[in-house]
């Protein structure tokens, strides 16, 4: 006797595949439409912006939009000086993490986890109580405009990385530690030796997100940066912005343009690096 | 000379010298900061004459006689609540259907998280051409089925919608959270439930949701954390020509810590900005609590109860 | 302070190795160095560095450019020490940075020079604070008319209007002018756009007062009428609506250019118009209002100061002549007396012959009504009190949320701060005598109740 339920679940199985797909790729339309409006935009010429009916793609479009686009937002410069503050950071913020997590979680010495507890503490801290006396601060020492304030802090490390570091150090076995030691090294070659290098996944994962961070912060720069050959990418897309919709004749299409070559960089980094950002968030999630 | 030292001196000193920098980060960058605000928050500053005291004053006018702080505070709380939960349900929702052994779900979910890694900034200057109302995308959209889309960032009803709707393109960070929790879902929970006979409904509800509940709670603090603090957007889409007009229609998108920056950084109002973050900070304080303590209810670790 | 030594060290290794120190400033020779601050508008910045190494050469003086695109900026470097030599200032922050001694008196460094003799009258008597001191020299001056599209005149048989026309002429223009072929209740082109910036210009027509550096907002009936006129347009659809207009991303003349409105008002003179907008342009002066003298909108607030922490003076005051009387993108400077602005214009931009711009800069010299702009109108220290309170209820008027009559009676509420501001501008004890008496004496007036 055949078993009629058999076909009744393979049928359900396919309906249900269809419509997943179906809300995957319907979901996926919603997410891409903006990009591509971006991308029409860039190409269109000062008519085709306004133009009702809307060409998406113009008839001659206008890839000189983008050379128009680095007279007015000198992008080369803005790269080479975001890229200078935000590899600085992240290897800063790499080096003091790491430290500061080895410490709190490799070695036990009275106060630890009060400190550690407080070092949790401040990830919740609004990072505006401290910007205004942080500000006078660096202004005092001369360093406002230049790339100073949005470095240095990174040497002395973040609590979340610190957070996460700790963690993963924490699922290190401890058995290499005691051999070391027995074998009389000090912590700090243990750190360097042994631990850093059992820990690249997570290094690579804390170096992702700092990267990343860094490269987009807006309030930091705005703040802290003046001069416009000082200013990075986002802060140079800001003033870009404010000049076109500003100042005589609005052009949108060179905006959009000046937008997706700040966009670039953000998504080439993102898909070298796929693996470490899914894995981060899992760590980062699911213990926070 | 260390080795004169006991060993338990040795470990201590140790301990400290390892966590040294954020030690002194913290006295430094936080701190000191913390304190010198509190002090501040009693003070009246310019930047260009020496800070007098002014005792309470900041915090009387704020409470009582500031009608742009309650504003803001409104604009916020409106926009927390508003945004979180949707970015929270839109999240799991995707990541509920990428959540499935079928081709081609990496490619779909680099689309779906791609935006949330781009610069604020310049997806903040993308949405304000898609909110154009007459030659942006979405209300050319809504023109070819007949409707007439609203003026959206204009539009002091709109303009905070806009906004949500436009923080829901980010939602990939947090549907990637809620994927790897989905995924870390043990498979003989749902086999056991399927022997008890329950549907994919119930099997949701009693297996999937307490299992992702962590997940859920980090991503709804972090979400109200990071969602109070909300500038960038409203900076760099509501700020007209005149640098000093951020803030909207009739300050429909005055956000606080917008609120904040402008008090300090363009009527370099110093004491009275303090004042205004340490208030933020109290009810940002607030919230996690009321979040910690709720959790306790209904979010289930794996291995027992706390 | 003790936490310099270790971060101090730190930060000298770190400028080393990435050069971060520097802020971009190429190595000069013997040249003097001035900054200045100039707006960020590629075409400007082109033209001055096209000619700065020829000033340098001929006297030594380089000029360095550092475009900004915000006061809130020049504010923050002022505070950290790192003003630039020369910078743009505004009525509003002018005497606020005069009275905290941070601007340098200009009549120190122009004592026997015979270049203030070169500039309009009102251009002096603006620039000068309530102290006496010369704080400030506008780089421009402009006033505004009404652009029209000949061709739309003409297709609609209406005559194109001239300096007698009425308000009720404007009315009847507007509404013949607007069309809407597809009859769906949206004109396609509407007969005339006014942004609302310019409504205080035909306040000053209607015989309304507006005193510089008044204490509080007022609106007399004058001002009254002109909103409810200016509403009408709205309502009566001869105007589109402005919040949508504002929210369009389109500069009003891409409006005229696009045939989407017929008549804009606008600056005189406007480059950008005068070069990209290829309608058959006219315009007209500020239509009078029955009753009243007219009186033409005339600006020229946007100041540039020096910096009284300048280390050349003498060098920024040579700096500041060549780019208010050398520099050719700023020239034929409408400052000056002794050049022919219209024709210089009219030269560069041939289209401006028989236009009716001669004839609307003439009257605009010959019947100045001042510059009446929100952030002129009110004084230094209470501006801002005001105007947070001021433009959200502007907003809503535009909008049509208020009444005229509720946003009159709302002045109170308005001015409620004025007394406060007042009070925190004398509690800056850097504050100069002469400015502290007279903020004492405007704080009597508001405490005698000249507000309410």
């Amino acid at each position: 006797m055949t078993h009629p339920t058999r076909s009744r679940p393979a049928l359900q199985h396919l309906a249900r595949t269809v419509i997943l797909y179906g809300l995957l790729v319907a979901f996926s339309a919603l997410f891409l439409v903006p990009v591509l409006w971006m991308i029409s935009a860039s190409l269109q010429d000062q008519q085709g912006v306004f133009a009702s009916p809307y060409a998406w793609i113009p008839a001659s479009p206008r890839w000189d939009n983008y050379a128009t686009v680095t007279t007015i937002f000198p992008f080369w410069r803005y790269l080479a000086n975001t890229l200078l503050i935000t590899l600085s950071v992240t290897a800063a913020t790499l080096l003091s993490c790491s430290l500061v997590a080895y410490g709190f979680a490799r070695l036990r010495f009275p106060g630890r986890d009060v400190l550690f507890a407080l070092c949790l503490s401040t990830m919740m801290l609004p990072g505006q109580v401290t910007m205004i006396p942080l500000y006078v601060m660096f202004a005092r020492l001369g360093w406002v405009d230049t790339f100073l304030p949005l470095i240095v802090p990174a040497l002395f490390g973040t609590p979340f990385y610190i957070f996460l570091l700790r963690q993963f150090f924490l699922t290190i076995p401890q058995e290499y530690d005691e051999a070391a030691l027995l074998d009389g090294a000090s912590h700090l070659r243990i750190y360097w030796s042994i631990v850093m290098p059992l820990a690249r996944p997570a290094l690579a994962t804390v170096a992702l997100f700092t990267f990343v961070g860094a490269w987009n912060d807006f309030f930091g720069p705005l703040v802290y940066i003046n001069s416009p050959q000082n200013a990075t990418l986002t802060l140079g897309l800001n003033m870009l912005k404010a000049q076109i919709t500003g100042t005589g004749l609005v052009e949108w299409q060179v905006l959009m343009a000046g937008a997706l070559l700040v966009m670039l960089p953000n998504v080439a980094v993102f898909l070298l690096s796929q693996k470490h950002f899914v894995k981060g968030l899992a760590v980062g999630g699911l213990r926070g | 000379m260390i080795t004169l030292l006991s060993s338990r001196h040795r470990r201590t000193l140790g301990g400290y010298a390892f966590i040294a920098p954020w030690l002194l980060g913290f006295l430094l960058l936080t701190l000191g900061p913390m304190l010198a605000s509190v002090a501040l928050s009693f003070s009246s500053w310019t930047m260009l004459s020496p800070p007098s005291w002014v005792g309470l004053v900041n915090f009387e006018r704020i409470i009582a006689d500031d009608p742009l702080f309650l504003r803001s505070l409104w604009n916020t709380a409106y926009y927390v609540v508003l945004a979180v939960p949707l970015t929270v349900g839109l999240g799991l929702v995707l990541a509920l259907l990428l959540n499935q052994p079928l081709k081609g779900m990496t490619a779909f979910r680099t689309i779906f998280f791609l935006p949330s890694v781009t610069n604020m900034v310049a997806v903040s200057v993308l949405w304000l051409w898609v909110f154009n109302p007459e030659f942006g995308l979405l209300n050319r959209a809504l023109a070819l089925v007949g409707v007439e889309g609203p003026l959206w960032l204009q539009s002091e009803a709109w303009a905070k919608p806009s906004l949500v709707l436009m923080s829901l393109w980010g939602v990939g960070g947090t549907m990637m959270v809620f994927l790897a929790a989905l995924q870390g879902i043990p498979t003989e929970l749902y086999e056991a439930a399927d022997l008890d006979g329950a549907g994919s409904y119930r099997k949701f509800l009693h297996v999937t949701l307490p299992m992702i509940s962590p997940a859920l709670f980090f991503s709804v603090v972090i979400g109200i954390i990071g969602s109070f603090q909300v500038f960038t957007q409203a900076f760099v889409m509501t700020g007209t020509a005149q640098p000093g007009s951020e803030g909207g229609p009739n300050n429909a998108t005055l956000f606080y810590v917008l609120y904040l920056y402008k008090k300090a950084f363009q009527e370099f109002k110093m004491g009275y900005a303090s004042a205004l973050a340490w208030i933020l900070f109290f009810v940002v304080l607030a919230f996690t609590m009321i979040q910690t303590r709720l959790a306790r209810r209904w979010v289930h670790y794996e291995g027992g109860d706390r | 302070m003790s936490m310099r030594s270790p971060v101090g060290l730190a930060s000298l290794l770190v400028c080393l190795h990435l050069q971060a120190c520097t802020s971009g400033e190429p190595e000069a020779p013997a040249a003097v160095a001035i900054v200045y601050n100039c707006a960020a508008n590629a075409d400007e910045i082109r033209a001055l560095e096209a000619e700065i190494p020829e000033f340098a050469a001929r006297t030594g003086i380089r000029i360095i450019l550092n475009p900004f695109t915000g006061q809130e900026k020049l504010y923050a470097m002022i505070a950290a020490g790192q003003a630039p030599d020369i910078f743009y200032t505004n009525t509003v922050i002018r005497d606020r940075f005069a009275a905290e001694g941070r601007l340098l008196d200009l009549r120190e460094v122009a004592r026997g020079d015979s270049f203030p003799e070169r500039l309009l009258p009102g251009i002096l008597q603006e620039g000068t604070s309530p102290d006496g001191g010369w704080y400030s020299l506008s780089n421009w001056s402009f006033t505004c008319g009404v652009y029209f599209d000949r061709k739309a005149f003409a297709e609609a048989g209406l005559r194109v209007p001239d300096s007698s026309w009425r308000w009720e002429d404007l009315r009847h223009m507007a509404r013949s002018l607007t069309v809407d072929p597809d009859a769906d209740g949206t004109p396609e082109r509407y007969g005339i756009y006014i942004p609302a910036h310019f409504v205080e210009a035909l306040e000053l027509m209607n015989g309304a007062e507006i005193d510089r550096g008044a204490l509080c907002a007022r609106i007399s009936d004058a001002s009254a009428e002109v909103y409810q006129k200016y509403l009408a347009l709205m309502d009566e659809k001869f105007m589109p609506d402005l919040r949508r207009m504002q929210a369009l991303g389109m500069q009003p003349m891409q409006m005229l250019q696009t045939g989407r409105v017929a008549m804009l008002v606008e600056a005189v003179p406007h480059q950008g118009l005068f070069e990209s907008v290829d309608v058959d342009l006219g315009i007209a002066p500020l239509p009078r209002f029955d009753g009243h003298t007219p009186r033409y909108f005339r600006s020229g607030s946007g100041g540039l100061s020096i910096s009284s922490a300048t280390k050349h003076p003498r060098e920024a005051w040579q700096a500041l002549k060549w780019i208010v009387g050398g520099a050719s993108i700023y020239q034929p400077n409408p400052v000056l007396t002794d050049q022919d602005f219209v024709e210089g214009w009219e030269a560069r931009y041939p289209r401006l012959l028989g236009s009716g711009f001669r004839s609307v800069w003439e009257l605009s010299l010959r019947h100045p009504g001042g510059d009446p702009r929100f952030f002129v109108r009110f004084s230094s220290w209470t501006a801002p009190a005001i105007l947070e309170r001021l433009q959200p209820r502007l907003d809503q008027l535009w909008s049509r949320q208020i009444s005229v009559a509720a946003l009159r009676k709302a002045l109170p509420e308005i001015n409620q701060n004025v007394g406060r501001a007042l009070r925190d501008a004398l509690a800056q004890e850097t504050l100069r005598p002469a400015f502290r008496a007279m903020i004492e004496q405007r704080l009597e007036e508001a405490e005698g109740g000249a507000c309410d």
